[in-house]
């Protein structure tokens, strides 16, 4: 046996796995029935990654892993408020992992979504669930892959330009004990398509939840994706994502990571791995953590071609006995001549119970390539804090603007002015400003 | 108005000010010069309350009240304002929120409701006339990017929309040029009342043909070794720093 976690839940898995599959199993295509083995088989051996696993030496899975996870029945998310005031999108909403078609508008031309069944059943994405994130190592995307109950499927046919976004709200609702909630989407981005996703996480659970969610994105030649991830979760959800996107030649990603709720434990993560010549990748990301909040985000940026331009900034802050863990991969392929690629991570530690790890991590087998990285983690500016005091602005209220400042950084780089107002609005109600009249 | 009497400062254990006494009533106009390193900018943090500053002695009176034991942002609401040699770039804070946050904050201490957006921003328009600050730049991040000048006359900007009993302006003339002096000094003079002072740290006569002081002391080592009127200043420029040095060191033979 591995140097993994083997608790109560784990062992739940393995005889849920083995002994009391559900009827909707017995009616999936062979090969993903074939999948979902060799996966159960991975994970039944590795268990839950523990801490001597290197990937997860900062992220103490068994301390939040020890309810009674369980799949449960679901139901509704009226009371959830999941809405972006004055965004121009169209709605799709994801309720405890599952498509709820009653919930959602219409799409535009040129864009599909799928549920399950329609998923599973078109033949143009068969064999596709597990091939793009195919990493044969990780026991929590093996863990996915053989116990998602619901899959999804994004589809923008080529050459659409889709000038409305797609706003999903990911509700997750559990009101009747600790809930397993794991689910997966593929997002197919075709040849010169242009598009806009922006996913919004947020709970209403009086009991435990244990989210693991998995997206696979293929991002077609020359197309342009444009995504946004903001977490809001509240305090009884553990959220576990998986995202793996494939760059072809001359496409573009920009991805945004905001990270601005109460949620106990965040792990992102997030692989780009660009796969043709002339892509550009665009990541973006901000937490402030409060309580005892754990965050931690997982990228890699693979650069396997020439020619291509990665950017990375990651902003955060820390409060309490909050902790978080960036650890930022950029590999250099020795084809990956005329590689740029930047990467920083800045953190602001406003207490000494709180902790930071952070680690870039720049592998480079190519010389002829621009790559720089960075990490910071500082205090609070004093000079700056006695400037505001200086023109009488009182000690608690000098801290949260330049603290708001530090993450309006990332924020006001988002395009879309209604998201901008989106995070602001979640950026001050975290830091208790929204009821200063600074506005 | 300001009444400092023997105030003794250190930083990082090294004694800056060593005994410095002087009164600042209403309506005056007092300058300060003194060579580099002489204490200047220590006197006007101290008074601003800068933390990493102790006071080892003396004390400093402001409208009858203990200045050393108020928090910098009380001293700042009960009407002290430092113009800054060196203002501070904040990135992500708006020069308006700021501003915005500052006269709130300042209009609670005294009991006042916060101003209205429309009584806010015609007082912006007022002042900001009087400093000629482009609106642009009145919109961006506080300080962030703006040249010498644009800092120096965002401080004045501040001043005037915050209307302190007493300024203390901290080489708010190094680094403008002739216009900007101009406007600099043309503002100062505006919002020059019987009820307020002014505390103009300078190197350079040249801010004193348009500001004319009531006082001109000179700084030096951590003590005002001279003072007199505006005549002194001119004294100055003509025969400069060594000049009160050698005056001094009779004085001191003489004593023996
Ligand atoms: N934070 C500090 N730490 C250590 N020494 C300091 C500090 N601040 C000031 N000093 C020292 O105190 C002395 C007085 O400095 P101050 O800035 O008050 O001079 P000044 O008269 O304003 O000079 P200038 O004309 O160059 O602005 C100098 O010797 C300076 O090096
Ligand atoms: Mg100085």
């Amino acid at each position: 046996m591995e140097k993994g976690i083997f608790n109560n839940f784990y062992k739940d898995l393995i005889n849920y796995f083995e002994n009391g599959l559900p009827a909707s199993r017995l009616t999936e295509p062979g090969w993903l029935s074939e999948k979902r083995e060799a996966a159960f088989n991975l994970f039944k051996e590795k268990g839950f990654p523990s801490r001597k696993n290197e990937e997860w030496r900062f992220t103490n899975l068994e301390r939040f892993l020890a309810d009674d996870f369980k799949f449960r029945v679901q139901n509704g998310a009226d009371k959830v408020s999941a809405e972006i005031e004055d965004f121009e999108a169209s709605r799709i909403r994801i309720v405890n992992g599952r498509f709820a078609a009653d919930l959602s508008d219409p799409l535009p031309d040129g864009m599909t979504f799928m549920d399950t069944s329609a998923a599973l059943s078109d033949p143009r994405f068969a064999g596709k669930f597990g091939s793009i994130a195919d990493d044969r190592e990780s026991s929590m995307l093996a863990l996915n892959t053989a116990f998602a109950r619901d899959y999804s499927i994004l589809h923008i046919a080529a050459n659409a330009i889709i000038k409305k976004p797609l706003h999903i709200s990911h509700i997750y609702t559990e009101q009747t004990g600790p809930s397993f909630i794991p689910y997966r989407t593929l997002v197919i981005a075709e040849k010169l398509s242009e598009a806009t996703l922006v996913e919004t996480f947020h709970s209403d659970a009086a009991a435990p939840v244990f989210v693991s969610f998995v997206s696979e994105q293929q991002i077609d030649e020359s197309a342009v994706f444009h995504s946004h991830m903001i977490n809001t979760l509240g305090e009884n959800v553990y959220f576990v994502q998986h995202r793996e996107v494939l760059q072809f030649r001359n496409s573009v990603l920009n991805n945004s990571n905001i990270t601005l709720g109460d949620t106990p434990l965040i792990r992102n993560d997030l692989n780009f791995r660009l796969q043709g010549t002339g892509t550009e990748t665009n990541l973006l990301g901000a937490y402030l953590l409060s309580g005892g909040q754990h965050v931690d985000n997982h990228t890699l940026v693979d650069h396997r071609m020439p020619n291509c331009n990665s950017n990375e900034l990651y902003k955060g802050i820390l409060q309490d006995k909050s902790h978080a863990v960036f650890n930022g991969k950029v590999f250099v392929r020795p084809d990956a001549q005329k590689t740029n690629a930047f990467q920083k991570n800045n953190n602001l530690l406003l207490s000494n119970q709180a902790t930071v790890n952070s680690k870039p991590q720049l592998e480079i087998f190519a010389d002829d390539v621009k790559c720089s990285h960075g990490s910071t983690v500082g205090q609070m500016n004093n000079d700056a804090l006695f400037y505001l005091k200086a023109r009488g602005i009182g000690e608690e209220t000098a801290r949260r603007l330049l603290m708001e400042a530090f993450v309006f950084d990332i924020i006001s780089r988002l395009e879309i002015p209604a998201l901008r107002e989106y995070t602001a609005g979640l950026l001050k109600r975290k830091l208790h400003t929204d009821n200063l009249v600074i506005a | 108005m300001l009444n400092i009497n023997d105030l003794q400062a250190s930083v990082e254990g090294k004694e800056i000010l060593k005994g410095i006494s002087l009164r600042v009533n209403a309506g005056e106009i007092h300058a300060i010069m003194g060579p580099n390193g002489s204490g200047k900018s220590t006197l006007a943090s101290v008074l601003a309350g800068k933390e990493s500053y102790e006071v080892t002695g003396g004390n400093v009176l402001f409208e009858g009240k203990d200045l050393i034991e108020m928090a910098p942002e009380d001293r700042a609401r009960e009407g002290l304002f430092l113009a800054f040699q060196y203002p501070v770039e904040i990135p992500g804070v708006s020069n308006i929120n700021f501003l915005k946050t500052a006269i709130t904050e300042i209009r609670a201490y005294k009991g006042l409701p916060p101003l209205s957006s429309r009584e806010f921003m015609n007082l912006l328009k007022e002042k900001q006339e009087l400093v000629e600050l482009k609106t642009s730049l009145v919109n961006r991040s506080l300080n962030e990017g703006f040249s010498g000048g644009e800092k120096k006359r965002n401080e004045i900007l501040q001043l005037a929309m915050l209307d302190p009993k007493l300024a203390i302006l901290d080489e708010t003339d190094s680094g403008l040029d002739i216009d900007a002096l101009r406007i600099v000094a043309n503002g100062v003079n505006k919002l020059r009342t019987e009820n307020n002072a002014f505390m103009l740290i300078t190197h350079y006569q040249r801010l004193l043909d348009y500001i004319v002081p009531d006082f001109v002391h000179i700084l030096y080592d951590g003590k005002i070794i001279k003072s007199g009127t505006k005549e002194l200043a001119l004294e100055l420029e003509e025969k400069g720093y060594d000049w009160v040095k050698e005056e001094l060191s009779v004085q001191a033979s003489h004593s023996l």
